[in-house]
């Protein structure tokens, strides 16, 4: 850990020294939880040297962040993660960038990975990108050959699209865990109609992986959606885990998704559509409204109702919000929701009421979470967070 | 009297309502009125008279926004004691011309002769709407194709720097619909794009390996954000997991789930005088197809049996379906592979090649 931290010390100092005209930025969040219990602290900067040359770092301390906090770093005692440290330079269109970063390209899964990453532009409209590291790996225990390398070409298509094919190859201790072939593409095929798509395939067992294909149109105050998605699990799993041999029912979604700005500050959405999971299909149904209190929508309340699920996995439930416009830099937040899953006996309440306020460079927020689950009958927690922001130019 | 009174209170409560209702919608906000350009226009006046030096600005200087003296030029007697831009003209105006200023290189002087000295041409619909002076960025690309800056990403020709302005486009790149969905298939064609406005960490916070708190949860008093997990996902995920297998897996690793599922003691302890903490139901294995619900199950999201059997647990498969066990072949018809027989997985039932 120590010498994770100390490359990344060794990149922001890295980063080209202020000349006293380009921006650097720093952010700190402390988040702190009753329950668990369990802290956070969050570290952020970022600097640039003229438009080329930037550098950044995003940084966790945890301690005793256990299940309650999202994700995989579980864990009693203080852990320290360098999310992100990675600098870059950029000139015409083409760049460069080194350290730990989360790598997208194409219809591939992104990457978290500690390597490089570079793209460059070429003519006639084409681009290549290529990256090549070491796959981040949860806890910190990376292996000996871990590595992962891929790239995309990519060519525009006058003003109104592009397309792009990609390819990944990764390694866990040396042995093949994915391979996939990616293609992507996105048109503006009129002044209201966009097209875009993309497909994952698993190059490995000979299939598509992941793909999602989404028409947009909006004219006026309207915005409709039509959107399809098919995923296959066992094609997500390593290919050295026994149960990506089992092959699968692939889960899809095919749904469309309306917004309609019934007047200035209201908002309403509607979904509608069908999903599939191991053969058996359900459906999904959403309705929600925002009504923003002030123009800039500082403030507002909204509901919500929703119903999704497959048969043997479906609920139904409503939930509302509300939040105060700043008075004198005070704010208050109220959320709510009420789950109803269809084959259990029981309901999930949640809810939560939060409080903060700026003090110049400072923001403090506390809020109260009360909950029922189906691990407990119910649980109440206390969260605070302290931010500090600076920058200078 | 009576038949008279009761038709004017019930229209007096309409257009009461009518009045609220158009104030909470937005149609007549409260408060301070946007400025009455046409008004103005109407009445004889150019843009300059209130704006004077507006047409030679650079990129730096003063904004030349009019004050109570500019206005008492014409309104010699004002009604009121109080500033004037004080009433007359948006919340927000000035506040984001001064934005506009500090944001973008942009010298009304430059294009003087290209909008023949026309305010309208740039700052089209003022009239109207008297609100944004700002115009949005479709109305430079009707003259400016910028085609080079666009595909080179060079937004800093204008923009001094997105990332401090973090301003959110309103007539191109527009995030709207059902962002949260749709953001990875714009980032796929065009992640060079993305990052012109979002920083590295941005990605990071939610598609790193690890990441102990998501962005939503960090800012737990903004309300009613989009996030992958939702408020209240505690709940509900398991539901969600089933309805959408493999979809846990495009960011966490399998055994994530029982990782957290031991932090919170609710794991199957392998103990069978604790049937309680057992997630399988009656009937989930047995010596006949009838009893075996587990195969579908497994077929339908092998993700979550990875979940909590994977690495060692594996070999609790393997002791049924290996060559020749009595749960027979565990690849569906039509199986093909790339892999070697003598790599993994497929030594650990094939052993020394084994069909």
């Amino acid at each position: 850990m120590s010498c994770r931290l100390a490359i990344a010390a060794v990149l922001v100092a890295a980063a080209p020294a202020s000349t006293g005209a380009e921006p650097y930025r720093l952010r700190a969040d402390a988040l702190a939880s009753a329950q668990s219990p369990a802290g956070l602290v969050v570290l952020q900067a970022d600097g640039s040297e003229g438009p080329f040359y930037a550098a950044e770092a995003l940084i966790w301390l945890t301690g005793g962040v256990a299940g309650g906090g999202v994700g995989d770093a579980g864990g009693d005692s203080g852990e320290a993660e360098a999310l992100v440290v990675a600098v870059r330079a950029r000139r015409a269109g083409s760049e460069m960038r080194l350290g730990r970063l989360v790598v997208t390209a194409g219809g591939l899964r992104p990457q978290h990975m500690d390597g490089a990453s570079g793209r460059v532009r070429l003519p006639r409209r084409f681009a290549l990108e290529a990256f090549a590291g070491s796959p981040v790996a949860p806890g910190g225990d990376g292996r000996d050959w871990d590595w992962l390398a891929g790239g995309r070409a990519s060519r525009s298509i006058g003003d109104w699209g592009s397309a792009g094919v990609a390819y990944l190859h990764r390694r866990d201790n040396g042995r093949v865990t994915s391979e996939e072939a990616a293609a992507d593409a996105g048109v503006q095929a009129t002044e209201w109609l966009d097209l875009s798509g993309r497909a994952a395939m698993d190059l490995i067992h000979g299939g598509l992986a992941e793909g999602q294909a989404t028409a947009s149109a909006r004219t006026g105050a309207w915005r409709f959606e039509l959107y399809g998605t098919q995923r296959s699990a066992y094609r997500l799993l390593p290919a050295t885990s026994l149960f990506s041999v089992l092959g699968d029912s692939p889960s899809r979604r095919v749904a469309t998704t309306t917004r309609w700005r019934a007047a200035p500050r209201l908002d309403l959405f509607a979904d509608a559509g069908a999903l599939e999971a191991g053969g058996d299909w359900g459906e999904l149904a959403a309705a929600r409204a925002t009504l923003r209190l002030d123009d800039r929508g500082t403030g507002a309340v909204g509901g919500e109702l929703r119903r999704e699920g497959v048969p043997g996995a479906s609920w139904s439930g409503a939930r509302a919000t509300a939040r105060t416009p700043p008075l004198a830099g005070f704010r208050v937040a109220l959320e709510g929701e009420l789950a109803v899953p269809d084959d259990q006996d029981h309901i999930w309440p949640w809810g939560l009421l939060a409080v903060s306020r700026e003090f110049g460079a400072w923001e403090a927020a506390a809020a109260v979470e009360a909950s029922s689950s189906p691990t407990e009958v119910y649980r109440v927690d206390g969260l605070a967070r302290l931010t500090w922001m600076w920058a200078t130019r | 009297m009576k038949t008279t009174t009761r038709p004017r209170v019930f229209a007096l409560s309409l257009a009461l309502a009518v009045a609220a209702c158009a104030q909470i919608l937005g149609f007549k906000p409260p408060g301070r009125k946007p400025f009455p350009h046409r008004a103005h226009v109407l009445a004889g006046a150019s843009c300059v008279t209130c704006h004077p030096g507006a047409g030679q600005a650079g990129e730096r200087g003063p904004l030349h926004l009019p004050d109570d003296a500019s206005c008492r030029t014409c309104h010699q007697k004002p009604h009121d004691d109080r500033s004037c831009l004080g009433c007359h003209g948006g919340e927000w105006t000035a506040l984001d011309a001064m934005q506009a200023r500090e944001h973008l290189r942009f010298d009304h002087a430059r294009h003087q002769g290209a909008s023949r000295g026309n305010c309208v041409r740039c700052h089209a619909g003022i009239q109207e709407a008297g609100q944004n002076l700002r115009p949005a960025m479709a109305v430079c690309v009707k003259c400016h194709e910028h085609e080079g800056e666009l595909a080179g990403r060079a937004c800093d020709r204008c923009h001094v720097d997105l990332a401090e302005e973090a301003r959110a486009p309103e007539s191109h790149l527009v995030h709207d619909g059902d962002w949260l969905r749709e953001h990875g298939t714009r980032a796929a064609s065009s992640a060079d794009l993305c990052s012109t406005c979002h920083s590295e960490r941005f990605c990071g916070s939610c598609h790193g390996t690890e990441v102990p708190a998501l962005p939503a949860r960090l800012a737990f008093d903004t309300p009613g954000q989009a996030s992958v997990h939702r408020a209240g996902f505690a709940a509900r995920h398991a539901v969600e997991a089933k309805a959408q297998p493999g979809a846990c897996q495009s960011c966490h690793q399998p055994e994530a789930c029982l990782g957290c599922h031991d932090d919170k003691k609710v794991a199957p302890t392998g103990d069978p005088d604790d049937p309680a903490r057992n997630p399988h139901p009656p009937g989930w294995v047995g010596l006949t197809s009838g009893e075996n619900a587990h195969g579908r199950a497994a077929r339908a999201d092998p993700a979550s049996c990875a979940g909590c059997h994977g690495g060692a647990g594996e070999a609790l498969c393997v002791s049924c379906h290996r060559v020749g066990g009595v749960g027979g072949s565990v690849h569906p018809p039509g199986w093909s592979s790339r892999q070697s027989m003598s790599d993994l997985p497929c030594r650990m039932c094939h052993p020394q090649g084994a069909r």
